[in-house]
């Protein structure tokens, strides 16, 4: 027992040492790439993210949300809008209402008649299964119907929109 | 067989106590995020609403309106960020993850304060992987659980054995998660 022990502890401080090393070297490739990336202003995010669709953009606002769920969604805010982050790894939820800058890759989400009706479907389905209330069901609703509203204005087959892939990000005081 | 049986036993028994620790943690959090739709498994929410003759409405004098909010209904040392959903509404967010909404124009408020709750909030952490070491650590959890099972195979012999009473319940917990495969996959 006292021998399981021992190579437990040998093991883990060998990994403690590695994944240190890891560390180090990950910020140190983020730092270099930093200085070029594009900065978007929240209030124009939706209008120029376009231009910049999987590629790396900065953006700086107050986190308002972590997902309570994954832990790795984010919403930031300022007063001119708001972007949504995802990530492969969890955010601390001590992150809410600190104001950060991040740095991720512009994804495009496209919304189309397709997209509607799978939406459609999966509200029925949850709201004959007990998972949401009327109301919400209502609320859903209204919300496809401005999503097939907006694309029939615009004259478009489908509606962009777009959020971030997490990178990095720094705090700002 | 002897010896399988004997070490069986040994390894069972030795990590079982090493991993005491770790199975609660495990057991308490698993309990706990299964619940995540019905409560907050991380925090307690405690709901105070509130009006005010304070002017919150955006303006250069802002920060010092809230300063003078969280006077009156929190402790300004808790101020930090606000902004403004919309026209109508001030959000102001407090050290620890709590909040407060404000409608400007009526001066109605709800603050929301979160409580950490003891234990749940250090289990789920651990539960969720903190970091890279925590991974490793909770793989050789999970290994030891396979070992567990490997394991009770061979610690009993004889009628409440495997070939026994043993073979039975482990035919039953196979059998229920493969029912649940066949009707809901």
């Amino acid at each position: 027992m006292k021998k399981l022990i021992m190579i437990l502890a040998l093991a883990f401080s060998i990994i403690a040492c590695k994944t240190e090393t890891k560390k180090t070297e990950g910020s140190l490739e983020r730092s270099e790439s930093a200085t070029e990336t594009p900065f978007l202003a929240m209030g124009e995010f939706d209008t120029k993210a376009g231009d910049f669709i999987n590629k790396e953009v900065k953006i700086q606002g107050i986190v308002d949300h972590v997902c309570k769920h994954s832990g790795k969604k984010l919403l930031v805010v300022t007063d001119d809008g708001s972007v949504h982050i995802t990530s492969d790894t969890r955010f601390e939820d001590t992150l809410t209402g600190s104001e950060i800058s991040l740095t991720g890759i512009v994804l495009e989400e496209r919304i189309d008649e397709s997209y509607c009706l799978q939406m459609e479907d999966d509200n029925i389905k949850s709201h004959s299964e007990g998972a949401t209330n009327d109301e919400l069901f209502e609320t859903k609703k209204k919300h496809i119907q401005q999503y097939r509203d907006q694309m029939k204005a615009e004259n478009k087959d489908y509606l962009s929109s777009y959020s971030l892939k997490y990178v990095s990000h720094i705090e700002v005081e | 067989m002897k010896q399988l049986r004997k070490w069986s036993r040994i390894l069972h028994r030795d990590i079982g106590y090493f991993f005491i620790g770790t199975t609660i943690i495990y057991g308490l959090s698993g309990i706990a995020l299964n619940h995540m739709s019905d409560w907050n498994p991380n925090y307690s929410v405690k709901v105070n609403n509130f009006t005010t003759s304070i002017n919150l409405e955006k303006s250069s004098s802002t920060k010092n309106n809230i300063l003078l909010l969280l006077d009156e209904i929190d402790n300004r040392k808790n101020y930090k960020k606000h902004y403004y959903p919309n026209s109508n509404n001030l959000k102001i967010f407090l050290k620890g993850g709590s909040s407060i909404m404000v409608n400007v124009a009526t001066g109605n408020g709800m603050a929301e304060y979160l409580k950490r709750r003891p234990v749940f909030y250090e289990v789920n952490f651990l539960h969720y992987n903190p970091n890279r070491i925590w991974t490793w650590f909770s793989d050789a959890f999970s290994a030891s659980l396979i070992l567990f099972a490997i394991t009770s195979f061979f610690m009993v012999k004889g009628k409440k054995g495997i070939k026994g009473s043993g073979g039975i319940y482990t035919a039953l917990g196979i059998l229920i998660p493969l029912l649940f495969l066949i009707y809901y996959l």
